[in-house]
């Protein structure tokens, strides 16, 4: 069997033909995990006084963190899942690792609300159980919303990537030489057949979880806002929050799989898989994205001038306050950086594209920083106003996850098929089927 | 009953989707009803010459709706019960049933229940998981998955007889023909 794209991307499962490179990127990342692994340990012995937090910041880096990377888990999905829904041709080079960056981006994202409780072993407390003392949790409490949308996002992203993924396991059980690898993807295939009967409910289900993530992640990303939007802090109380929460997720979620696209092509060596054309369409799609983030900063600054004194002092203090190098970054990296997409020999240039990924994704992270710090810069009572400053606790939290991220990125690779096989066979047209 | 028969059916294997297909719509209809193929790709056109399937066509998505329906209310029942009743708690004489502030989370969770049931229905309906299959005893089988296409009639079918059955299935020009044992 020579040669067809979708064999090479079950060979690079099988054949384990991963170099040192891969070690060392790995290594790397096992090290962001360590950092991730201490600092979730000092910060469960000594408790959240070792973070830079207090009033009235009460929500800093853990806040923001966990904000972007829901952004960036809902974003994949929703491309994933927009992708699958159109029935688009070209979607199959794409699809499966967007998918698996949500997953890992979703798991990134559950950890801070966890973390950020003060009593982070009590978390089940959000749970709606019979408990001996009898206290329900307060459900018109966004964070008990909240809980149920990281539930849901994660168990739905899990089942979305793994329905996908089954056809798949069953062709690696039968390519697999090894008795353990027949073994493990055989029982991860669950018996798969490829029967017409299996495909006629598999791709019935697989539309179903697609149309279903959706409206899952607009309702999660909306959510995540009603979290700021329901408090009473003058710069978060916004009723635009909702959409402009989703808008800037899509940028940071574009951003993050153009990054990974460009990566599994490059280091991989799925060129024909992973074409040009993808990776111009992901530029193009973050592209009008930046346009419309341009939109909603000018939208936010025109409902701050109409919206009265007070809205208008604090929009003008997050621009030229102490928060203004912040602000201005934001925008820069958002909408900034992706203007160069506007040239087409940026989007065809890998080096270019990974750093106007890593820029726009920087900026929509400066942007959460903007939202959830800057907004607690001028609360109501000027008793309350102060100043913050991270703790390297907190910085660790954020390494440690995109060490975290980037190690499960790079199992994913390794071990199970990066490209939809059974979908690029059939689009591309393998032994017995027309393209 | 009569016991079981010799074989759990026969297979065709062939080169090609279309090659496929051509045979199952011949097999449908010299009235073999308990026929399946299999294929490495959806192949949509075997979709009208699997009996049963038409009639079950609607399980799946209503499935994904009872979930919808029963996480989605269970769980707004669940917030006015705990909230309203079982624990009222009077902030300020706000209403105790605030069914805005339910919402969100019953719309999350009607989510959560599509897309569970979605799944466990295609595993019912499918009967997976099911890691023994007599057709996995077929030594050619795995390229189900690679590069061949089969068509298998099962003994079970009414009209079934191993000779008869191998002729009807050979007249196709498959690339190969086996009993598949049990």
């Amino acid at each position: 069997m020579t040669a067809a794209p979708h064999h090479e991307a079950g060979a690079i499962v099988l054949e384990q033909r991963f170099g040192w490179r891969w070690a060392a990127g790995f290594a790397a990342a096992l090290g962001g995990v360590l950092v991730l692994v201490v600092a979730c340990a000092g910060l469960f012995v000594w408790g959240v006084g070792v973070w830079g937090t207090n009033v009235p910041y009460v929500w800093a880096f853990d806040i923001i963190n966990y904000v972007w990377w829901i952004g960036i888990a809902n974003a994949a999905s929703l491309l994933a899942a927009a992708l699958v829904l159109r029935g688009a041709r070209w979607r199959t080079g794409i699809n499966r690792f967007a998918e698996a960056a949500a997953l890992f981006a979703v798991l990134c994202a559950g950890l801070f609300p966890i973390l950020h409780l003060g009593r982070p072993w009590l978390f089940h407390w959000v749970f709606p159980y019979p408990a001996t003392f009898e206290v329900w949790p307060q459900f018109r409490s966004p964070l008990v919303w909240d809980f149920f949308a990281i539930l849901t996002h994660i168990v739905v992203t899990a089942l979305f990537w793994y329905v996908g993924l089954i056809p798949d396991l069953a062709a690696l059980r039968d390519r697999a030489r090894t008795r353990r690898g027949q073994v493990v993807f055989g029982a991860l295939a669950l018996g798969w057949r490829g029967s017409a009967r299996h495909w006629l409910n598999h791709q019935k289900a697989y539309r179903i979880l697609a149309a279903l993530v959706v409206p899952l992640v607009v309702f999660m990303q909306s959510t995540v806002s009603f979290e700021f939007a329901v408090t009473v802090v003058p710069d978060w109380h916004r009723a635009r929050f909702a959409p402009y929460f989703v808008v800037s997720g899509l940028l940071s979620g574009l951003a993050m799989v153009l990054v990974v696209a460009l990566l599994v092509r490059t280091l991989l060596g799925l060129h024909a898989l992973v074409t040009r054309r993808h990776i111009d369409i992901i530029a193009k799609l973050l592209l009008a994205n930046a346009v419309v983030m341009a939109w909603s900063y000018g939208f936010e600054g025109f409902v701050a001038w109409q919206a009265g004194e007070h809205a208008w002092q604090s929009a003008l203090r997050r621009a030229t306050g102490p928060f203004a190098p912040l602000t201005w970054g934001a925008m820069l990296g958002t909408v900034g950086a992706a203007q160069a997409l506007w040239f087409a020999r940026v989007r065809r240039s890998t080096a270019a594209l990974i750093v106007i990924g890593v820029l726009v994704n920087a900026g929509v992270w400066l942007d959460r920083l903007v939202i959830v710090v800057g907004g607690l810069y001028r609360d109501h009572l000027p008793s309350s106003w102060g100043t913050y400053w991270p703790t390297w606790w907190e910085v660790g939290l954020l390494a440690g996850t995109i060490g975290l991220f980037c190690a499960l990125m790079l199992l994913f690779v390794r071990f199970v098929p990066a490209i939809s096989m059974f979908e690029t066979h059939a689009e591309h047209g393998g032994p017995g089927v027309e393209p | 009953m009569t016991g079981r028969p010799a074989a759990y059916g026969l297979i065709a294997q062939f080169g090609s989707a279309d090659r496929l297909v051509m045979a199952a719509r011949a097999l449908h209809r010299a009235g073999y009803r308990r026929i399946d193929g299999f294929s490495p790709v959806p192949v949509e056109d075997l979709d009208p010459y699997l009996s049963g399937e038409i009639r079950r066509r609607w399980l799946l998505p209503l499935a994904a709706l009872a979930g919808a329906l029963a996480l989605g209310g269970g769980g707004y029942l669940l917030q006015w019960w705990t909230s309203a009743v079982d624990y009222p708690l009077n902030v300020g004489g706000r209403p105790l049933h605030s069914w805005p502030s339910f919402l969100p989370a019953t719309v999350i969770l009607g989510i959560l229940g599509a897309a569970v049931a979605a799944v466990l229905a295609m595993f019912a309906l499918n009967r997976l998981p099911e890691p023994y299959h007599p057709l996995f005893n077929d030594p050619h089988f795995h390229r189900a998955s690679a590069d061949a296409f089969f068509l298998c009639v099962e003994s079970a079918d009414p009209l079934y007889d191993p000779r008869r059955t191998r002729r009807a299935l050979e007249e196709l020009h498959p690339d190969r023909v086996a009993e598949v044992p049990w």
